[in-house]
């Protein structure tokens, strides 16, 4: 087993593919640092606007910690996509290249190979979203200095101490990467399907977007379905950037997340361990 | 006789009256005197914003105050918020300067203490002050409560409680509660996390809807130190 | 001792009334054959035979609609993943990571098959497959004929009993082949392995092969010992004169009557061993027939090239 995962994961590291992501979470954290710098301030008078009418708030509002929390919420509907750049073509990309009908003359279950492929992708998974939170912390903070925390919520202005963010930063990133791990599953069980990688990777987004759009719709008729769809739970995080940190449906919706991934993980198990290998 | 006698009454009732007034003018004139004697003065605070839309932790800071109105937070490189526009924590800044008529509106039992209860009205017409009322403990010479209403920014409470500065009318804990608009921005914007917990705005919509409170402890004040104007920049 | 000695009587593969069909496609039709260790079994079939299909029931990549799989007389499932230690295979192209270089792609699936192997096994592999030297090159740069080998070398590498290779000479030039074959008679006799390859050439199948199948749209048409199919009797000796209308009448009355499979006044065929050619030649000339042209063909090629042409084959006798 050990020695699979080693092996996914060395095929996953050795390809230039994968470093991509890397650059890409790099270059849009950047991006977004760098507009910040240059139009960080009428960015936040434009948010504060509501409460800036009523009160005086002043020292370093523009900080490392609202600015990880920018990047993190306009990357992490980029994410997915990366994430399915790996995971969506864990299965599809070895049909595609021929060698899965290699893999799978080899005396492992394919049980074991669906389980290596998705552990490998979290692994990634972790990996980048490590990245992710070094880069844009520990640049952030380089760049903009450290200070209290403002989180505009549609309803609710919330300030945090900046001795009081770090342990919310810590957790916010885990739950990022169980949020990443659903799309992780969800992207190898299309991957089963495919014989190609574009096909799971452009269908991972297209669900993700059209079901996150779902989510944020405020139509009666969606607000029905909305508790069930996993893009509505993958937003968690933010909940550890609320005082009181809503625990309770922080962890209702991490369990909801567990199920979609052992749901998608059962179900690539089940079709794979059936599916005719022609490719 | 009952004619003059009945003359009498009405005019030592006046009297009386008059003099009342302008007793109670004069305690006005002379608590707002004892409060001016404070120039300025620089306090370790603590302060708790309760607004509905707000959820804002305690605040440690230093509070540095100059007459008449200049306020500043200072948090050690953590961010000050102090309400805005023409209403600050102090309660020189809620009561009228300059020309005032003061009526007396007797004396109230505010948690079984007697207190001097007047209403005072500037006499200039632009002042953002248009009405306060003040109650006033006689015996310490303070204002242990102010209702300001204002032209522009609502009525205005002002509890003050007083304890070590008590000689230059300096309150330990002082409790304001003002009126707040209501603050919204598109979930489409915000992408919130909806957690299904009734916010704090929900749950207030109910008695003090739209009331907020901020709570000042000081801990220790530095007084007329001679702040410059450059402590505000 | 007698263990082994079991398994080597029992056929290495044995299939009995394999079927499987894609959608109304039966790609496979109640296929049943036996491969026994050593030999060099060829399965010889039309593109679109169900070549590949069936092999890859063999190797557990498609699932059967019916029928069974016995591997060393154990029954093959999915369950039974562990026989595939057993097999080696290259299936259609023998495709690899590109990104990786000839050692590691070797070094992977040979810990896939087996963790203990170790880099002295590779070195051997390599060097049984002629890309000693060439193992630290990326993939991407190896001709085809070189990732063929360097299949091979992955399949050999956990030192596997049968050889499972599919067309393992396409694609490859005429130089590329001869030494593919030449490879193949090697890991036969000095290896000791029994060696499936598919093709669809018949000659190549016939150069190498001790046994052969041919199937026709999923079904099995012959198979046997191919000594015995390919008996040198059985060849077709047709020979080209100038018209000769007594032709008939002539042979009618020699020993050569007897061969004689068909008579048109240019085109004579007769089924006999080659062997006797010459002395067909000379005793044409001898009675006055010019000879322009003897070609020779085997009856079993002259049959399997009747297949592409697609016309209907009854099991008649060959």
């Amino acid at each position: 087993m050990i020695q699979l995962l080693r092996i996914e994961l060395y095929k996953i590291f050795k390809r230039p593919r994968t470093y991509i992501s890397f650059g890409i979470v790099t270059a849009i954290t950047f991006v977004i640092q760098l507009a910040m710098l240059t139009d960080g301030k009428g960015f936040v008078n434009f948010a504060l606007s509501g409460v800036n009418e009523q009160f005086d708030i002043q020292g370093n509002i523009l900080n490392g910690y609202l600015i990880t929390y920018i990047i993190l919420q306009s990357l992490l509907i980029h994410i997915p996509l990366l994430v399915a750049l790996v995971a969506g073509d864990s299965l599809a990309g070895e049909a595609n290249l021929g060698t899965l009908r290699l893999l799978l003359t080899k005396p492992i279950s394919r049980a074991k190979i669906v389980l290596m492929k998705f552990l490998s992708s979290f692994i990634y998974t972790v990996i980048l979203i490590v990245w992710l939170a070094v880069v844009a912390l520990f640049f952030s903070l380089l760049l903009f200095g450290k200070g209290d925390m403002i989180n505009l919520k549609s309803d609710a202005f919330v300030m945090i101490l900046q001795s009081d963010v770090m342990w919310r930063y810590g957790l916010a990133f885990a739950f990022a990467v169980l949020a990443m791990t659903t799309i992780a599953s969800m992207s190898l069980l299309l991957s089963a399907y495919a014989d190609n990688s574009i096909g799971p990777i452009i269908a991972t987004m297209g669900i993700v977007v059209v079901l996150t759009i779902l989510s944020n719709l405020e139509l009666p008729l969606f607000t029905v379905i909305k508790p069930y769809l996993f893009t509505t739970h993958m937003i968690g995080w933010k909940g550890f950037f609320d005082d009181p940190v809503p625990y309770a449906a922080i962890g209702r919706s991490a369990i909801v997340l567990v199920l979609y991934t052992v749901g998608f993980l059962t179900a690539t198990i089940l079709y794979f361990n059936k599916k005719d290998i022609k490719s | 006789m009952r004619k003059y006698i009945g003359l009498l009454i009405v005019i030592l009732t006046l009297n009386v009256s008059v003099s009342r007034a302008d007793d109670a003018t004069k305690l006005f004139y002379t608590l707002r005197s004892k409060i001016l004697t404070v120039k300025d003065y620089t306090a370790d605070v603590n302060m708790k914003i309760d607004v509905s839309f707000m959820r804002i932790p305690k605040l440690r800071g230093t509070l540095y105050f100059k007459s008449p109105n200049k306020m500043r937070l200072e948090r050690h490189g953590g961010l000050s918020m102090l309400p805005k526009k023409n209403i600050n924590l102090t309660i020189s800044n809620l009561i009228p300067a300059g020309a005032v008529t003061v009526i007396d509106l007797g004396n109230v039992m505010v948690k079984g203490k007697k207190l001097r209860l007047v209403k005072v009205i500037p006499e200039d017409d632009n002042n953002n002050i248009v009405l306060t009322k003040v109650w006033i403990d006689e015996a310490n010479l303070l204002a242990v409560r102010a209702e300001t209403t204002t032209r522009n920014d609502g009525t205005v409470i002002m509890d003050l409680e007083f304890g070590n500065y008590i000689t230059y009318a300096l309150p330990d804990k002082v409790t304001i509660y003002m009126d707040v608009k209501d603050y919204k921005l598109p979930k489409g914007v915000t992408m919130d996390y909806n957690n299904e917990t009734p916010t704090v705005a929900v749950k207030d919509k109910t008695a003090k809807a739209q009331k907020g409170t901020i709570e000042i402890s000081y801990l220790k004040y530095a007084i007329n130190t001679g702040l410059t104007d450059a402590a505000f920049n | 001792m007698q263990a082994q000695i079991n398994v080597l009587l029992e056929p290495i593969i044995e299939t009995r009334g394999l079927s499987k069909s894609f959608k109304n496609f039966h790609a496979v039709s109640d296929l049943s054959f036996t491969i026994n260790h050593g030999d060099i079994y060829g399965f010889l079939g039309q593109n679109g035979a169900g070549k590949s299909t069936t092999m890859r029931m063999l190797l557990g990549l498609i699932f059967p609609d019916s029928g069974s799989i016995f591997i060393n007389g154990q029954e093959f499932n999915n369950s039974q993943r562990h026989l595939l230690s057993k097999i080696g295979a290259i299936i259609e192209r023998p495709d690899m990571y590109g990104y990786l270089s000839g050692w590691d792609n070797l070094k992977m699936f040979a810990t896939l098959s087996d963790s203990s192997i170790k880099a002295d096994r590779l070195h051997e592999v390599l060097e049984i497959v002629g890309l000693k030297g060439r193992e630290k090159d990326k993939v991407k740069a190896y001709s085809q004929g070189m990732k063929q080998r360097l299949g091979i070398a992955i399949a050999l590498v956990h030192k596997p009993d049968l050889l499972i290779l599919d067309e393992p000479t396409n694609g490859l030039d005429p130089q590329g082949i001869a030494e593919m074959r030449s490879l193949i008679l090697s890991l036969s006799r000095d290896h000791g392995k029994t060696i499936l390859i598919s093709s669809h050439l018949l000659y190549e199948i016939e150069q190498i092969a001790t046994s052969m199948i041919i199937i026709h749209k999923g079904k099995k048409v012959v198979e046997g010992k191919v000594n015995e199919l390919l008996n040198p009797d059985e060849t077709y000796v047709e020979v080209d004169i100038n018209p000769d209308s007594t032709i008939g009448a002539k042979i009618a009355g020699s020993q050569w009557q007897a061969y004689l499979s068909s008579v048109q006044p240019a085109t004579l065929v007769f089924k006999m061993n080659p062997h006797h050619t010459p002395e067909l030649n000379r005793w044409l000339v001898a009675n006055g027939i010019d000879v322009i042209e003897i070609k020779s063909k085997h009856s079993l090629e002259t049959y399997f090239l009747s297949l592409t042409d697609d016309t209907v084959i009854t099991n008649r006798a060959i």
